[in-house]
């Protein structure tokens, strides 16, 4: 009997060791727990690679160029001001945009300071980029680098402006890195702004918000004519001699071949009224009719008593721009 | 027979630890997978594909001129909100849009710029669950925007949270 129980006892041993074995074989089994661990990990990585490439995808697709069109807009601003300021026209428009573009100076003077105005503090690109760095370091833990190579600004359509910054970027974080180098480009209206030529041809006594005309080019007469200098509108005509709006920041009173704007002076706002000149702005100031009254029409006709002296006495037209208005002779004569 | 009781308790248990280890798997995928796609939600639906009488196209807050940009996302009309310091619309707009986004038996949150604008008064509740929670997770993403079109004013880059968690 002694020896049955013996035996029995050593074979129950067994159950244990097979239980044991079974455990073993199940936690060999869910070795593949590694497995799952390891898988975890990759699945953060690209959580994480995800999450900053959307974020790079930001930066290049709309940050840059929200950033870019804002900064734009309060650069042309300041420049109209400084303009207004100095009473003088720019140098070189180019160089004096990307210089208040990315800094907020010109000639090296925070150009605020001269301008009296808070327009370009927290609105270059170097402060939107700090700005950036320091948002992005803080919610997704990468550094961001962006150094802004060069900025030009240019028109291609009468009523925008162009501009078009070269950025460098590095987005740096622990699983990967994303350096770039990228051209952004966006575009501004340029109704609103003041335009530099009257200010500096004026010294700021006569002022002219650009404003779209929305007579069509073939719906010109003389009570449109009235209106559009009534109101100080500005027209664009196709291959006409008129510069464009930024080429009235440096004083070039040259062709654009794609967007020249005009307005006409009015004779009421400068001194003297009578001048033997075209009132057409560009014309105007750079007296390409002084003194040549032959060519010149007085938009009045005492005969009938039509044209337009009855509100801007003085005002004159060359041939060109009297056809270009659609006046006829019921309401002009030859200025002599 | 001890021993195969012994077996058989080893073989219980450690059955049950496994298992239990696979659960806990689980509940930190699900978590995540919320608080991500509660974001990806508000970052990736734009309000004119919203379909909401509150706050989509022609709703209230449109005819109200809280919001003027057809294609703002809704984490954008969130930061725009708060940069113009309409806080409390801010709060209803999320409300409103995440209704039921959520399943019930989680709470969330969603901070702007490091300001708590989903629920503005958490009760009693909500602060003792997110205490006490045993997995929290949160996703943040960075936003920004334009306030005004002419003048091109940008509002940001604000960083956005969301906090998920089990009551």
């Amino acid at each position: 009997m002694g020896k049955m129980m013996n035996r029995l006892r050593k074979k129950g041993v067994f159950f244990t060791f097979i239980a044991m074995g079974m455990m073993t074989i199940f936690i060999l089994l869910f070795t593949s727990q590694a497995d799952v661990s390891l898988q975890k990990d990759n699945q953060a990585v690209k959580t994480r690679i995800n999450t900053i490439n959307d974020y790079v995808n930001d930066l290049e697709g709309r940050y840059f160029e929200s950033v870019l069109r804002a900064s734009t807009y309060k650069s042309i601003l300041s420049l109209v001001f400084y303009i207004n300021e100095t009473g003088a026209f720019l140098e070189k428009l180019n160089a004096s945009f990307q210089e208040v573009l990315i800094n907020g100076t010109i000639n090296n003077v925070p150009i605020d300071s001269i301008t009296k105005k808070n327009i370009t503090q927290n609105n270059t690109l170097t402060y939107w980029s700090n700005e950036l760095s320091r948002t992005a370091n803080d919610t997704l833990n990468v550094n961001t680098t962006i150094v802004i190579n060069n900025a030009t600004i240019f028109q291609k359509k009468p009523w925008e402006i162009d501009s078009v910054v070269s950025i460098n970027y590095t987005v740096k974080s622990d699983v990967a890195e994303w350096t770039k180098e990228v051209s952004v480009a966006t575009s501004i209206g340029i109704e609103g702004f003041y335009d530099p030529y009257y200010i500096v041809n004026t010294g700021s006594l006569y002022t002219n918000q650009i404003k779209m005309s929305s007579v069509e080019f073939n719906k010109w007469s003389i009570s449109q004519t009235r209106e559009h200098l009534r109101n100080g509108t500005y027209v664009h005509w196709e291959n006409s001699d008129a510069p464009n709006f930024l080429m009235r920041f440096d004083n070039k009173m040259e062709k654009s071949s794609c967007c020249g704007i005009e307005s006409l002076v009015n004779p009421n706002a400068v001194s003297p009224s009578d001048q033997i000149e075209s009132y057409v702005d560009y014309l105007f100031w750079t007296h390409q009719y002084n003194p040549r009254c032959v060519d010149l029409f007085n938009i009045n006709n005492p005969d009938t008593g039509g044209g337009l002296w009855d509100e801007f006495a003085y005002f004159k037209l060359d041939f060109s721009h009297f056809t270009l208005y659609n006046i006829t002779s019921q309401d002009a004569v030859l200025t002599c | 027979m001890l021993d195969a009781i012994l077996g058989l308790f080893i073989l219980v248990v450690g059955t049950v630890l496994i298992a239990s280890s696979y659960i806990k798997v689980h509940e930190s995928t699900q978590v995540g997978f919320l608080s991500n796609d509660l974001l990806s939600f508000f970052s990736n639906t734009k309000i004119r594909n919203l379909n909401n009488p509150y706050a989509g196209i022609g709703g209230e807050l449109w005819v109200q001129g809280d919001i003027t940009d057809a294609d703002n996302s809704l984490l954008q009309q969130i930061g725009e909100l708060y940069a113009v310091n309409k806080i409390d619309i801010a709060e209803r707009f999320i409300q409103n849009i995440s209704k039921d986004a959520v399943p019930p038996q989680f709470n969330y949150e969603v901070w702007m710029d490091g300001t708590l604008i989903y629920p503005q008064n958490p009760p009693v509740a909500h602060v003792n669950s997110k205490q006490n929670t045993r997995l929290l997770l949160v996703s943040r993403k960075l936003t920004f925007g334009i306030i005004n079109k002419t003048t091109s004013s940008i509002w940001g880059p604000y960083k956005a949270e969301v906090f998920v968690w089990e009551k």
